[in-house]
């Protein structure tokens, strides 16, 4: 018996070679007909022996690339057209466009073995690629993927090249970067007033990097600057150069043998390492690593990247066996992707410039992610991730969210899909509003929808809405915590009530005050909060931020008045003049909003204990105080007290006084902290009690998110105790617990907010 | 001590005594104080008319007090509009009370300041109320000048935008005076009337496009204001806005930025790139004028944003000032 059907396969199906694995699924089947990637995904016309179609179908999910993701296979009858062969035929451009951008990927097995074989025309070829590996998102201009809309589509291919792309039989078939010496991409070194240095461009630059010079390297998502990670000079050189005195810098070892050698890694991150998202994984640093002390200045971790572009394993080897791999920008604004912005704007900074002639359209930086409890945890979500769709049950179409005032990240909704843009940065530049509007409206576009609603944050200063402002779209204003709390829930699939425990750095709260210290219960539709830590006075405001021994002036001076005040004085001896004026701002209502925020907490803590009084990077205060502690062990807690007002307060006095003892009596700094930690697990254990004891009928499951979730022990611990009042505890593992998160959240709530709208 | 009472506002022989005494003893305007409004003649040019009330806290502070602010305040309105201030009125509400001794010291400084610039204040009035229902004395006042230049404001892109000196001080200076935050600092109010020094720009420059007194809402809000007005996007550079270093200092405590502190004593100009250096030069070669500089420069006639190019080679854009200063870093 005959059968004719057509297939029509949506999900992550192009650009991952997924037509010639049709085409040979096909020829071993013996069936014919076409296969065809349009704006719907691949469309495919197969006809033949009725088992033998049906064994295609089977065969279909089951063998796909290792790239590829399916989401959907819509398979029905279709008439019989007496096809002779089985073809790949050109895309269609029409349709409603539902496909998936393909993701860049770290270059694979094959073709790096292929480079490192002299008989190999591709022989140290620094832009080899296959279907299976190499640049996508960041060279496509238009959908769908092919290599006229990529900016490859400058580079004619030779006679070889146009062989391998078009026999369905090669791996190169329709890969569309395809590439070698004779007519692809090539590289050069640069001297700062742009002459090209001669010889072997990489080589060169390993020789530049070995002896201690700083070199612009362009990548994959934009340009890096790298420098002997091991030469504690040159490491310091980078940070004057480029005014980042403390921040932890990346780095990028040969191989995974040279991570294991720098870095205790567990067999989790191993994987991380090597999956082919490739991203930057956050370890453990081993004693008497030969890294620069400079590279992650008094933090037991460091964050590692294996090579992800052949060029970075030319670059790379024994005797360049690790080098620091930082995104090139000026600090707060986008990453520099553009050949004559980088030989510009890293004047000064960079003595080379190494840079290839292969335009990146879409920058992306670098994934950050680190393992918890065994499983993924992102801190930034980007290369290898962005903008591949989460699914939701709920219709989010024509939802926009535009995410929060720093690591901004925005969300799409189409249909049942959820694109997560990449990462922004902070908003407070009108570079990175640019780089908003520029990559959202690439993105709109690749969609095909119009925003009819758009989510923003509550807080009326965001920069988000003078964005939103400008479209004609309803808007839909979101509490941040509450945002958070249904990213967590989300991408859990908790879709009915649950508690949400916040510990962020600050948020606008509905009461008009500074929130981020929150146990909250509810859904997407509406929430309460049920307790949080008590409000202190940020005296100066955002300046508490860059210098938390303010904040911790504004928690002494709350706590114990007079007397907190003439503590503040006597740890913060030299500011002791500053402490007085701050006090009659506080007394005076003078630009000290209050806040209650887990963030704030630990800067004050930080600062307190002379870790941190000022900062210089984003939560520094906090990370270099976590630093301190064991995470293999459990600490004592601290006393405190939650009161119950309309809602229950976390009053840390008793702990205040506790640390102030302990300072008293020289007990150790990592005691300290540790029993800080503990505390904070316990306040907030013991007020998710007092809720349930409470609300009897609420339903078990609880959700953990904001930026402090990030801390190990803090995470780890919340889920030992929580679990034992008999919740199911649920983190983050698709999206970051911090603000880059939040999109996700704000796009959930804008969608039921909506429907509530239209019922 | 002599103080204010309730009689001296209720139009009988105390407050005719108080007129008589303070008021047209000082300003020297026995001519229209015999009728019951002024009458002058001015010539028949396009005229300027501004009003303004003051309720600065503390009325005394270093470098001027509530008088010499209103008077100045005044005439620096008709000023940055290209008028020449002719003459003026003022009204008092003083609460019962207040010690006639300072009513004294205050007008003092009222005729001192208009008479650097020969305007006539021509008449006035003065209402006292009950002891708790004002604080101290408030002050209103009107002035009318006649125009001598035209400004068109045509902004263009390439125009440079000047400031007569450092930003902040008077915000400064009032929080200080105010004794409330235990600040110390030595900063004067630049409490002062431009009349002399805009006058010596317009005669530099025929072509100034655009001039403010940036009071309230310091620099910046000044400029979002003409950014927005005008339509036209401005590119300040802040490394090269003049800051005191004791404005710098308070503003660092307090987590105020200067760029919002009020001043009563600069003017913001517009001016064509080519007449910048004419401008600058009659602006510092008057005492008020010596710290201008060009701040910064008008980036593109669109959009309507004010922007600030920080040290670090980022940029920020300006808003105004708002009420609500909360942290948005998370
Ligand atoms: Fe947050
Ligand atoms: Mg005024
Ligand atoms: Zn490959
Ligand atoms: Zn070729």
């Amino acid at each position: 018996m005959q059968k004719a059907v057509n297939i029509t396969v949506k999900g992550r199906v192009q650009g991952v070679g997924f037509r010639p694995f049709i085409f040979a699924l096909a020829q071993r089947y013996q069936v014919k007909g076409t296969v065809q990637n349009n704006m719907d995904g691949v469309f495919i016309h197969i006809e033949g022996d009725a088992y033998a179609v049906d064994q295609f179908i089977h065969s279909l999910p089951m063998e796909a690339p290792r790239l590829s993701r399916i989401d959907e296979i819509i398979v029905t009858l279709a008439q019989w057209q007496a096809f002779e062969h089985f073809s790949i035929i050109p895309s269609e451009r029409t349709g409603s466009s539902s496909l998936v951008i393909p993701i860049d990927t770290a270059v694979c097995e094959d073709c790096l073995r292929e480079m490192y074989d002299p008989d190999d025309r591709r022989y140290r070829y620094p832009f080899i690629n296959c279907t299976q590996c190499g640049p996508r998102y960041t060279i496509i201009e238009q959908l769908p993927y092919d290599r006229p809309f990529t900016s490859m589509r400058s580079f004619q291919m030779c006679e070889r090249c146009a062989k391998e792309y078009e026999d369905p039989m090669n791996r190169r078939h329709h890969a569309q970067p395809i590439a070698c010496p004779t007519c692809g991409p090539s590289v050069a070194l640069l001297k700062r007033d742009g002459q090209t240095v001669q010889g072997d461009a990489i080589q060169q630059a390993k020789q530049y990097i070995r002896a201690g010079a700083i070199v612009a390297v362009k990548g994959l998502g934009g340009y890096h600057l790298a420098c002997d990670a091991t030469n504690e000079q040159a490491v310091q050189q980078l940070r004057m150069r480029k005014r980042r005195p403390h921040r932890p810098l990346a780095i990028m070892a040969a191989s995974l043998d040279i991570v294991e050698q720098l870095c205790h890694v567990t067999a989790e991150e191993k994987q991380l390492f090597i999956s082919p998202e490739a991203p930057i994984v956050v370890v453990k640093k081993r004693k008497n690593t030969m890294i620069a002390p400079s590279v992650a200045p008094g933090l037991q971790t460091v964050g590692v990247m294996l090579p992800y572009t052949p060029l970075h394993h030319l670059l790379l080897d024994d005797r360049l066996p690790v080098v620091v791999m930082t995104s090139a920008n000026r600090s707060g604004v986008p990453m520099i992707y553009e050949d004559d912005q980088a030989l510009r704007d890293l004047q000064g900074i960079a003595d080379y410039f190494l840079v290839h002639n292969r335009p990146i359209v879409h920058p992306i930086d670098d994934s950050v992610v680190q393992v918890e409890n065994g499983k993924i945890h992102f801190i930034r979500r980007a290369r290898g991730f962005v903008p591949d769709p989460l699914e939701t049950k709920y219709d989010v179409h024509e939802i926009v969210a535009l995410g929060g005032q720093q690591k901004n990240v925005f969300a799409f909704g189409r249909h049942h899909q959820i694109f997560l843009g990449p990462h922004i940065g902070d908003l407070e530049h009108v570079e990175v509003v640019e780089h908003f509007q520029r990559e959202y409206e690439h993105l709109r576009t690749w969609m095909g929808v119009t925003p009819k609603t758009i989510a923003v944050d509550l807080h009326p200063n965001y920069e988000t809405w003078n964005i939103a402002k400008q479209w004609n779209a309803d808007i839909v204003a979101v509490q941040h915590h509450h945002a958070h709390m249904v990213s967590c829930m989300e991408e859990n699939h908790i879709h009915s009530s649950c508690f949400g425990l916040i510990l962020d750095g600050t948020g606008y709260g509905e009461d008009g005050h500074i929130w981020g210290f929150e146990l909250l219960y509810g859904n997407a539709s509406q929430y309460k909060r049920l307790g949080h830590l008590t409000y202190t006075p940020l005296p100066g405001g955002e300046r508490c931020i860059k210098e938390p021994w303010r904040t911790a002036v504004g928690m002494l001076g709350h706590y114990f008045g007079e007397q907190g005040y003439a503590l503040a004085e006597k740890r913060f001896t030299e500011r002791a003049q500053e402490i007085r004026v701050l006090k009659q701002m506080i007394e005076k209502g003078l630009h000290s909003p209050l806040a209650g925020t887990c963030g704030r907490l630990f800067d004050a803590v930080s600062a307190f204990l002379y870790v941190c009084t000022h900062s210089t990077y984003d939560g520094e205060a906090a990370v270099r105080l976590s630093e301190f502690i064991d995470d293999t062990k459990i600490y004592k807690t601290y006393p405190f007290q939650i009161k119950k007002q309309d809602e229950w307060e976390i009053d840390l006095a008793e702990m205040w006084q506790a640390i102030w003892e302990d300072v008293e009596a020289h007990e150790q700094v990592n005691i300290i902290a540790g029993r800080f930690h503990e505390t904070v697990v316990q306040a907030s254990v013991e007020l998710v009690r007092l809720a349930l004891q409470q609300y009897p009928t609420y339903e078990r499951n609880i959700v953990l998110s904001g930026g402090s979730m990030h801390n190990r022990y803090i995470v780890k611990r919340l889920r030992q105790e929580l679990s034992k009042l008999g919740l199911c505890v649920y983190t983050h593992q698709k999206v970051p617990c911090n603000d880059g998160g939040l999109a996700l959240g704000q796009l959930i709530i804008a969608a039921h907010r909506r429907d509530r709208v239209c019922v | 001590m002599e103080r204010i009472t309730l009689a001296h506002g209720d139009g009988g022989q105390l407050a005719h005594q108080l007129i008589a005494d303070v008021f047209v003893s000082m300003f020297r305007n026995d001519r229209h104080a015999k009728f019951d409004a002024a009458t002058f003649t001015l010539d028949p040019h396009e005229l300027a008319m501004t009003t303004d009330s003051f309720v600065v806290k503390p009325l005394f502070f270093p470098g001027g007090n509530i008088g010499k602010l209103a008077v100045a305040g005044t005439i620096n309105d008709l000023s940055v509009v290209g008028a020449i201030p002719k003459v003026m009125t003022c009204s008092f509400i003083i609460e019962e009370g207040f010690p006639i001794c300072d009513l004294k010291t205050i007008v003092q400084s009222m005729a001192e300041e208009a008479k650097k610039v020969n305007v006539e204040i021509v008449a006035g009035d003065t209402k006292v109320v009950e002891r708790g229902s004002a604080d101290g004395l408030y002050i209103n006042t009107t002035g009318i000048g006649v125009i001598s230049h035209s400004l068109e404001p045509k902004i263009c892109e390439g125009d440079s935008v000047i400031v007569s000196g450092s930003v902040g001080d008077h915000g400064v200076a009032i929080l200080v005076a105010r004794g409330e935050l235990g600040l110390v600092s030595t900063i004067e109010s630049d409490c002062t009337t431009l009349y002399p020094l805009i006058a010596k720009a317009l005669q530099a420059s025929q072509r100034i496009r655009l001039m403010r007194d940036p009071t309230r809402g310091g620099l910046a809000t000044a400029l979002v204001e003409i950014c927005e007005d005008f339509g036209v996007t401005i590119e300040l550079e802040e490394e090269r806005i003049p800051v005191k270093q004791e404005v710098e200092g308070a503003c660092e405590l307090l987590g105020f930025d200067p760029l919002y502190l009020a001043n009563e004593g600069k003017v913001v100009m517009i001016v064509p790139k080519e007449e910048e250096q004419a401008v600058l030069d009659a602006l510092r070669s008057q005492p008020e004028g010596k710290a201008a500089a060009v701040i910064g420069t008008v980036r593109a006639i669109n959009k309507g944003q004010l922007l600030l190019r920080t040290p670090l080679g980022t940029t920020r854009r300006l808003y105004r000032l708002t009420g609500l200063m909360l942290p948005r870093i998370c």
